[in-house]
């Protein structure tokens, strides 16, 4: 192939079915650069950088368009762009614009809070962008340089964001600590992909599969097999900290308390979204390949990798729900409840696994589980943090014993709360029950009975310390050192929390059109 | 068969790798003062490279006939270089935040938020 040929194969591919899919990063691209113009020029407009990142994030919402894509009119086949570095089907749709929604909500939370301060208020709505446009790429990977990459834009951005209050020790201590376990967990992690690339001779993830599929049909792996399982395990390494899973989770409880409440929101939320997306894009990448004799021939790989994403994810919700017992900080208690929700959002990932070769229908079930779970997620645990720092803003405090006396004082904001709280349980009718019923039903399917039962024990232990919160809020006596904060249901955070629990008991009851959405999402996923 | 009677090979190159990924780590984890740790996730970041870029080599491989892989190599080689700059400079900015609110880059003092 001459160079003017090979130009012009990539100008076609670029013009062709890459840009168009790619349209809502650029946007979101042309977004930073525009708050960085706007910051020059115009240094005094108040709202700018809110009204600016808003803006863009519509646009690039609506140049992703999931009410096209997920209907089902929508796609039929998975597009690979940028020459297979990236994958464009249903599932990056409906990740990418669940990040955008919460990044659009994000903005008007910190539009309520008053976090950022005017003055940094630019760099923020930078960082945050920068970090979407790497969780956009890390949930439509298909090539190992674009997950390492997209990984990393995700996370500089955020080891910055966890350090914003500069002038505050403990959030210099958050960030110091997230920068350097998360770079050390990343090189690890770079260093696992150069072992699985170069044993597979290929970082393009289906070429990966075909090679592991060919070399696993032709006889034992040997000590081939030694190596893969090493550069697994580190890329594993990697993973497990963004998804901060047991072991590698112990910077979240740190982070989430030394950073700012709205940062956490964004790391809780966002981050972990993008990380189960990388998973899922891994596990379908390395694990299927479309001819039915590889398929068979993967099914050691997808054994192995279900058995480790299990393990992992009944260790991480163990011990997300035991640690949470012990906290007095509502921050901390969200962080370790982030923990134990990575790891049940991991159990379908791992019943995906399994089903994956046997029953490619149960497979998508528990892909769409997955999201499915991912996009109530959001809107209880963002809704969770908003209260955090609304009561933050109002009181100085942001210990659980100081919300004691919140019912009487402002008690819309404090049955939002505790729907919320509910909703995280898997309560019915909450939405949270919808999700965590999905979830459950995936690895009943699938045959993991000692993951399921792990799963409904790790419930009901969580069922004690979210009702701690409540009982504090509505039962104990308000102190008169520590008066409960008031912020009445009609006040601009009062209805931005409304707003996010309305969804919650809607979708308990009525949770077909969001799953439908769900399956869309999953239904190319699997071969 | 030993390594040093043998001529130079990816095995060489790969031993290399692994010996700058192994101080790598022992650096992060051994090293208090914060900058050591940078040092540390530096090599591992090198260590890595090296992996790629002779992975990459056809002059090394035993299959050379899989282009496309040694193209990527070089790639991600590039691109990782990139990114450790990036790194780098966050992480070192990071740390000056650090000094300016507790005085020392000792990581040991980062010991405030626990539980």
């Amino acid at each position: 192939m001459n160079f003017h040929l090979l130009l012009r194969s990539a100008l076609d591919d670029t013009l062709g079915p890459t840009l168009a899919a790619f349209r809502p990063e650029l946007a979101l691209c042309a977004t930073i650069v525009a708050l960085l113009v706007v910051r020059m020029f115009l240094p005094r407009w108040r709202l700018g950088p809110p009204c600016v990142a808003a803006v863009g994030v519509i646009v690039a919402l609506v140049l992703a368009a999931p009410w096209h894509y997920l209907s089902s009119v929508g796609m039929d086949r998975a597009v690979p762009i940028f020459t297979g570095m990236l994958t464009f089907d249903t599932f990056s749709v409906f990740l990418r614009s669940l990040l955008l929604l919460f990044v659009l909500l994000f903005v008007m939370f910190t539009q309520c809070s008053g976090v950022p301060r005017e003055e940094s208020a630019t760099e923020f709505y930078v960082l945050v962008l920068g970090a979407t446009v790497g969780m956009c790429l890390m949930v439509s990977a298909n090539h190992m340089l674009v997950v390492f990459l997209g990984m990393e834009m995700a996370s500089l951005p955020s080891y910055v964001l966890a350090g914003m209050m500069r002038h505050e020790r403990r959030a210099s201590e958050a960030a110091l600590k997230y920068a350097v376990y998360g770079a050390g967990t990343a090189g690890v992690m770079l260093y696992g992909i150069s072992l699985l690339v170069g044993a597979l001779g290929s970082a393009h993830l289906p070429t990966m599969a075909g090679a592991l599929a060919d070399a696993l049909a032709a006889g034992p792996l040997g000590d081939r097999a030694v190596v893969l399982m090493l550069g697994s395990l580190m890329i594993a390494v990697g993973l497990a900290f963004k998804l901060s899973a047991v072991p590698f989770h112990f910077w979240a409880p740190d982070v989430f308390e030394g950073a700012t409440a709205e940062v956490a929101a964004f790391l809780s939320v966002a981050s972990k979204a993008a990380a189960l997306g990388l998973l899922v894009r891994l596990v379908v990448g390395l694990g299927g390949v479309a001819d039915p004799a590889g398929l068979e021939a993967l099914a050691p790989v997808r054994h192995y990798l279900g058995i480790l994403i299990a393990s992992l994810a009944a260790v991480t919700c163990t011990f997300g729900n035991l640690a949470a017992y012990g906290q007095t900080n509502l921050k901390r208690l969200l962080a370790y409840s982030t923990i134990a929700h990575a790891g049940y959002m991991m159990m379908p990932v791992a019943a995906m696994a399994f089903l994956m070769g046997r029953d490619p229908a149960g497979a998508r079930a528990a892909a769409a589980a997955v999201v499915f779970y991912v996009s109530i997620y959001l809107f209880m645990n963002l809704g969770a943090f908003a209260v955090v720092a609304f009561v933050r803003n109002a009181t100085g405090s942001e210990q659980i014993d100081h919300l004691a006396g919140l019912i009487r004082r402002s008690t819309g904001l404090a049955v939002c709360f505790a729907v919320m709280l509910f909703s995280l349980v898997g309560l019915p009718p909450l939405a949270g029950f919808a999700g965590k019923f999905a979830a459950f039903a995936a690895v009943y399917d699938a045959g993991l009975i000692s993951l399921l039962v792990i799963g409904l024990v790790n419930t009901v232990l969580s069922l004690f310390y979210y009702l701690r919160v409540v009982k504090v809020m509505a039962l104990a006596p308000e102190s008169e050192e520590h008066p409960a904060a008031e912020i009445p249901l009609g006040s601009t955070p009062g209805v931005f929390c409304l707003a996010l629990t309305v969804p919650l008991v809607v979708w308990g009851i009525w949770w077909n059109g969001l799953f439908t959405w769900a399956q869309a999402a999953a239904a190319l996923l699997v071969p | 068969m030993s390594l040093f009677t043998q001529p130079i090979g990816l095995t060489h190159y790969l031993v290399v790798g692994a010996i700058l990924f192994a101080a790598g780590v022992v650096c992060m984890v051994t090293k208090r003062n914060a900058i050591g740790v940078l040092m540390g996730i530096e090599l591992v970041l090198n260590g890595a490279n090296l992996n790629f870029v002779a992975f990459a080599n056809p002059a090394l491989r035993a299959d050379p006939g899989r282009a496309v892989a040694w193209m990527d190599g070089h790639m991600i080689a590039l691109f990782v270089i990139v990114l450790a700059a990036a790194e780098a400079a966050v992480a070192l900015a990071i740390v000056l935040s650090f000094y300016h609110n507790h005085a020392s880059v000792d990581v040991d003092e980062a010991d405030e938020l626990k539980g």
